[in-house]
């Protein structure tokens, strides 16, 4: 419990005061790891959500294992991915990131959003393992979770 | 022969300027007897409301769902700026408050204004507000949506004039691109359609106002229909809206659960999660019953296939 109380000024910390990264080597392996990090969110929503949608299968114990995990993703402490000077409008890295400004610019709101996130998925964690029509009714508040931040802080999809 | 000329050529010009005044008028409002016969349900209207997309464009500036209860309809009170091509267009005050909303308009001033775009006054609306899509709609659900409206409080905001320069300023000028390019009639001829394609192509193509987004739009800032939801520039900034045909350069490899899901949770196929103002959007969409979402999906599986194109999209 005392370990949850500190996540959000560790946050704050790291995102608002963080030091800069010296190199553009640095940059991208920064950018390339949060980016990782997304897919490991990703590939375990796929093992609920594929449930959820009648693709696979219900079974309760990869359901419950995977809404862990994805708990267990959301209490990282990722701060150290957000650096500043790591948003598409910095210098050459339009092409690499989505990350709007505003993650920095409006800080600590994108931490706010991700409080909301780690609710839902400790939420979640209670549910998924229970039975189908539990995850299903579950399923909808992780989405808006993560909405949660996509929606201000990552920018329109560019061809 | 000169004078004849003269005289010949001026009264061509009165014709055809009298023709365009004509033509450029506000035309009928809708009937007051027809829709008095319909009953208003305020419960129903709240559906047609999130279906229609009403706050996204009418809340404030500044507003903040994050810190507001998430049951509440943000107000309407206006005041966001869109910036187009043509200029910049600002929300108006939809509440009911007499003075600076629109608390004296009838059930048919709304109605004129919904599916005709024409305020009270009979002036032209500025297709910003999405009647080319609305003017789809049933009349029954407009009753509705009025009378769930009435319900929402007023709030007092003095509207700002939209900020176009010449010769987008004339209001006038908009009864000839309704001419061209308003219509009430479907988007799409589909073949023998379910109930539910067609169910789906009323949500679509009517109060849901996807085209207005995700159509590209031609010169005049009109939806080229044989392009139907083939993508498009980002009306509204930066970024790119997509393709949502079924073409492989859209959503061709979307199941029906793929797309009910999408709607519900905003969870891709690939399991990203929906952003950028569509993530609003999916809010309104998961409030609607299941079946509407799975109408949506029978449709956008039913309309015709068609190739992104990178010039749809600047």
């Amino acid at each position: 419990m005392k370990k949850r109380n500190l996540f959000l000024p560790v946050m704050i910390a790291t995102m608002a005061f963080g030091s800069s990264l010296s190199s553009a080597a640095d940059i991208e392996k920064t950018i390339e790891a949060r980016q990782s990090f997304m897919r490991v969110y990703s590939f375990n929503l796929g093992l609920v959500g594929d449930m959820a949608k009648g693709k696979s299968q219900y079974d309760a114990e990869i359901a419950a294992n995977a809404a862990k995990n994805l708990l267990a993703l959301a209490k990282m402490d990722n701060g150290p991915m957000w650096p500043q000077g790591t948003s598409k409008e910095d210098p050459g890295l339009s092409e690499k990131t989505r990350a709007l400004p505003e993650t920095w610019t409006t800080y600590p709101k994108v931490s706010e959003r991700h409080k909301e996130l780690t609710e839902a998925l400790e939420k979640f964690v209670n549910v998924a393992g229970k039975d189908l029509a539990s995850l299903r009714m579950g399923i909808k508040d992780v989405g808006k979770g993560c909405k949660g931040c996509h929606e201000s802080f990552r920018a329109e999809e560019e061809e | 022969m000169k004078l004849w000329m003269t005289t010949g050529g001026s009264a061509v010009a009165v014709i055809v300027t009298a023709g365009l005044w004509f033509l450029s008028g506000p035309g009928s409002a809708v009937s007051p007897t027809v829709l008095s016969s319909l009953p208003a349900d305020a419960k129903r209207g709240e559906l047609v409301f999130h279906v229609s997309g009403c706050a996204s464009c009418h809340k404030p500036e500044d507003f903040d769902k994050n810190n507001a209860d998430e049951n509440t309809v943000p107000p309407l009170s206006g005041g966001q700026r869109f910036e187009t091509q043509f200029g910049t267009f600002i929300a108006p005050n939809i509440t009911p408050d007499k003075e600076t909303g629109i608390g004296n308009w009838s059930v048919s001033d709304f109605a004129t204004a919904m599916l005709k775009g024409v305020r009270p006054d009979g002036q032209h609306l500025y297709p910003a507000f999405p009647y080319t899509s609305y003017a789809r709609m049933k009349l029954q659900d407009i009753v509705d949506l009025k009378a769930y409206m009435d319900t929402l409080p007023a709030i007092s905001r003095t509207n700002e004039n939209h900020e176009l320069g010449f010769p987008f300023s004339i209001r006038r000028g908009l009864g000839l691109w309704k001419q061209l390019y308003l219509s009430n009639q479907p988007v799409i001829n589909l073949v023998d359609p379910t109930p539910e394609q067609q169910r789906g192509q009323y949500l679509v193509e009517g109060p849901g106002h996807c085209g207005e987004c995700h159509t590209p739009r031609n010169l005049a800032g009109a939806a080229n229909p044989s392009r139907w939801l083939a993508g498009a520039a980002n009306p509204d900034g930066d970024g790119t809206i997509p393709n949502i045909t079924p073409h492989k350069s859209g959503i061709a490899k979307w199941e029906t659960v793929d797309i009910t899901e999408y709607l519900s949770s905003g969870f891709t196929p690939d399991y990203d999660v929906v952003g950028g103002s569509m993530a609003e959007v999916v809010e309104n969409t998961a409030r609607l019953p299941d079946r509407d979402r799975k109408a949506i999906a029978a449709y956008l599986m039913a309309i015709p296939p068609v190739a992104d194109k990178k010039s749809d999209k600047k």
